[in-house]
Parts: C-alpha cells; structure tokens; sequence
C-alpha cells in the first residue's frame, strides 16, 4: 500500500508548514501587544516619554546664571 | 504600502502552491517502476533545495554580520536559520517515507543522508546556540561563526551524490549524461521549486520583521530603563 505514504508525506509537509506558521503569528501578535503595552504606558498614562524627552533637551542647554 | 505587499506576497505564494499540487496530483505523469509514491519527490527535493538556499543565506549574512556588525544582517541570519530548519525538516521527515516504499528500508547511512543529516542539526545547533547564550551580542558573534564553518556542509551534501556510490538516487537535474527527467515531470518540479521558494521568502521576510519590532521593543524597555527619575 504505497499510497499511504504519499499521504503521509504530504501530510507532515503541511502539518510542519501549519504549525510553523502558527508558531510565526502567536508570536508576532505577541509582541505587537508588548510594543502597543509599553508604547501607550510611555506616551499615554504619565507622559513620561515626553517628559523624558524634554529632561534631556533641558539639560543639554548651558546652566542659567542668576 | 505598509500592509499590502505581504498581502500580495501572501497570496502569490498561495496561487503558486495551488498550481504546483494541481501540477503534482493531475499534470505531471506517473512514474513506471515506483509508481504514485513518487510524487514525494516534487515536495522532497524542493525541501531540500531551499535547506540550500537557506544555509547559504546564513553563511552570506553572517559573513556581512561578522564584517560591519549590522544587525540587519544578524536578523536575517537568524530567520533564514530558523525557517532553513523548517525546510530542513520537511526534507528529513520526506525522505525516510519516500525511501520506506522504494528501497524497503527508512534510512541508511550513506554519504548523501548523513551529511543531510548533519545540516539539519547544523541548523539545530544555530538556532540553540542563539537561544541559550544570554547576551545578544555574543550569542549573534558565535552564532556567526557557526554558520560560517557549517556551510562547508553544503558544497559537500550537493556533490554526495555525484561523488560518492550511495543509496540515495543519482541525480535526475544536474546529473550529466544519462539523467533527465520527462519533460512534464520537468516542468512539475521546477514549478515546485518555485512554489518552495516563493514559501520560503514570504516566510523569512515575516520572520524578519518579527526581529525588527522585537529590537524595537528592546530599544523602548532600554529608553524606559534610562530614563531619568521624575523626582
């Protein structure tokens, strides 16, 4: 019975193929979470991304002389 | 643009794997002494072509990482290893239910299966090597070099066949004086061939923009870390 492993070699081609490309997106929307997370906990809740931004270009100006 | 040319990649890959079943099952002829067990060969033999194409894509991106430190480099060198294993594996897992009904016997030792072997592991041992050591930096550096001492391994699984007596087929493209195949068994495969290949790069380009947001995602945690105290 040759045929049963025609089938079976065609099955573990896409069975393999499947299963890596499940593997590909669990992963890829995995981190399209994280980067969304940390992105609008940076910008968003506390504005630190910004004030970050604007720490650095304040302290990169000459101290002010009284 | 952002998401419509993996959409096109995506659905060309798709009609192109179609056309080659359809071609596979109802174009190409049946084979005389082997019979319909033969059909492995269209999905067997491409496998093993992309392994190729794959390792030699790590060995080129590891040589260009190794020279100008790029991480572009370095990512690519990684998705082509892990996508190579996976093309690896089909050719591994094909083989043996291919040789089972043709020569009675699921492996065997010849020159030809053990160096194909000793790719699929080199691959095994690029992708752990890249997940065991813990600094990025060094784990891409050895990972390099592995990929690059590795490739002598290619050159010499191709030649196998040509050089040595081994139980594995002589090969039917390539093969000189004697070889060939029907023209409609031909055309089958190099459309598989194709149809592999064009697999093979919708699935490295999305295993290469995984690397891409995941550095992204490193560099906003390091800017995060760094960030002064807002006390």
């Amino acid at each position: 019975m040759p045929n049963i492993y025609l089938f079976l070699a065609f099955s573990a081609l896409w069975v393999i193929f499947f299963l890596y490309a499940w593997s590909l997106s669990r992963r890829q929307a995995r981190l399209r979470k994280e980067l969304e997370e940390l992105k609008s906990s940076l910008e968003g809740g506390r504005g630190v991304w910004k004030s970050d931004v604007r720490t650095v270009e304040e302290n990169s100006q000459p101290p002010r002389t009284t | 643009m952002g998401k419509t040319l993996p959409t096109v990649h995506l659905l060309v890959t798709l009609a192109w794997m179609i056309l080659a079943f359809w071609m596979i099952f109802l174009y190409a002829p049946q084979e005389l002494t082997m019979g319909e067990v033969q059909r492995i060969f269209y999905i067997h033999a491409p496998s093993g072509w992309v392994a190729g194409t794959a390792y030699c894509m790590v060995f080129l991106c590891s040589v260009v990482y190794l020279w100008n430190r790029s991480p572009l480099a370095d990512d690519l060198a990684h998705a082509a290893g892990e996508v190579g294993f996976v093309f690896c594996s089909c050719l591994i897992v094909t083989g043996p239910l291919w040789a089972k009904p043709a020569w009675g016997i699921w492996w065997t030792w010849d020159a030809r299966l053990t160096l194909t072997f000793v790719l699929w592991m080199l691959f095994v041992s690029y992708l752990m090597l890249r997940s065991y050591v813990s600094s990025p930096g060094r784990a891409a550096t050895l990972a390099a070099v592995v990929g690059i001492i590795g490739f002598v391994d290619v050159p010499l699984d191709y030649m196998a066949i040509r050089w040595w007596r081994t139980q594995h087929p002589q090969p039917v493209i390539a093969g000189g004086e004697g070889s060939g195949l029907d023209p409609r068994m031909f055309l089958t495969f190099m459309v598989c061939v194709g149809a592999f290949h064009c697999l093979f790069s919708y699935l490295l380009l999305q295993r290469f923009r995984l690397a891409g947001a995941r550095r992204e995602l490193s560099a906003l945690r390091r800017a995060l870390a760094i960030r002064p105290s807002e006390d």
